[in-house]
């Protein structure tokens, strides 16, 4: 069997587009309608998103897919410290495109927008996520903390979460 | 602090001139002209940025002694440090974990088209 979430991983790119944005690019070995999926429905969506394992989990989940409609997830630590996130859906458009809002709970004036696109290459399909925020300054300390704590390392610590779920699923 | 100051937060610490005087302050209590002399600029300039500091709540000036010296106020760039670091939490790993799924997702579909049912496992 294939080693998943290690196969693709080389194709991770973050990139700047403009000074408010940060945009992400990753391949997924998997027809584009299944990511779409995926990426939209609450039963998959808690299995990938937020921080997992390690006592970490996803107790709500609430995806009202259409126009206008809201989403919010929750991730709860093994403390039991819960940490939300939640935003509108602006289009959808499956099996290529979804935009939506992003805000964290606590800090309700940051608002980052999230575009997604799918596009199919060779049987895979490769998601570009591009995350504008709200201005230049919020941007780059995002861009900044993810530097400084070095990507590499926290996605060689993740791969043993996704190790972990392939097992368990 | 209430949460909507965060995004003026962020302004305040996107100036050079401004992040060197908190960092200046984090050694302890300044006077604005101690605070002026690293840098090639006006008194009025420093007192202008360290109006921008003070309405983010990032430093406060003492009122009762006369030069009002500044300090350092750590809440709001502990909601920053917070906000980044949770933001960071939330979307580090995510696409990893999305691959890892979807290949057993994958792998689920087949199994149940080959076997023509559903529920196969669990």
């Amino acid at each position: 069997m294939a080693v998943s979430g290690t196969v693709n991983r080389e194709t991770f790119k973050v990139s700047t587009p403009s000074d408010h944005e940060i945009r992400l690019t990753r391949v997924f070995d998997a027809p584009r309608d299944l990511v779409f999926e995926a990426m939209s429905r609450p039963e998959h969506i808690r299995r990938w998103w937020g921080r997992l394992g390690e006592g970490y989990s996803v107790p709500v989940c609430e995806v009202d897919l259409r126009v206008g409609g809201k989403w919010r997830f929750v991730n709860r630590t093994a403390e039991g410290e819960e940490v939300a996130f939640y935003g509108v859906y602006r289009e959808i458009a499956p099996p290529d495109r979804m935009v939506f809002t992003e805000i964290f709970e606590q800090f309700p004036d940051v608002e980052s927008v999230v575009t997604s696109l799918l596009t199919e290459e060779n049987g895979k399909t490769r998601l570009t996520a591009t995350v504008r925020y709200p201005t230049p300054q919020v941007r780059d300390m995002v861009l900044k903390s993810g530097m400084e704590h070095g990507a590499a390392i926290s996605y060689d610590r993740l791969e043993e979460v996704a190790a972990e779920l392939r097992v368990a699923g | 602090m209430t949460p909507d100051t965060l995004s003026t937060t962020f302004a305040a610490l996107a100036d050079p001139t401004r992040r060197a005087i908190l960092a200046s302050l984090a050694s302890g209590e300044r006077s604005v002209t101690t605070l002026a002399e690293p840098f090639d600029m006006s008194l009025p300039a420093v007192s202008k940025h360290l109006r921008v500091l003070e309405r983010a709540g990032l430093i406060v000036r003492g009122r009762e002694a006369q030069w009002r010296p500044c300090r350092l106020e750590a809440a709001p760039l502990k909601e920053v440090a917070d906000w980044t670091e949770r933001y960071r939490a939330i979307w580090e790993g995510r696409f990893d974990r999305l691959d890892a799924y979807l290949h057993e997702l994958k792998t689920k579909t087949k199994k149940e088209r080959s076997h023509g049912r559903k529920r196969h496992r669990k």
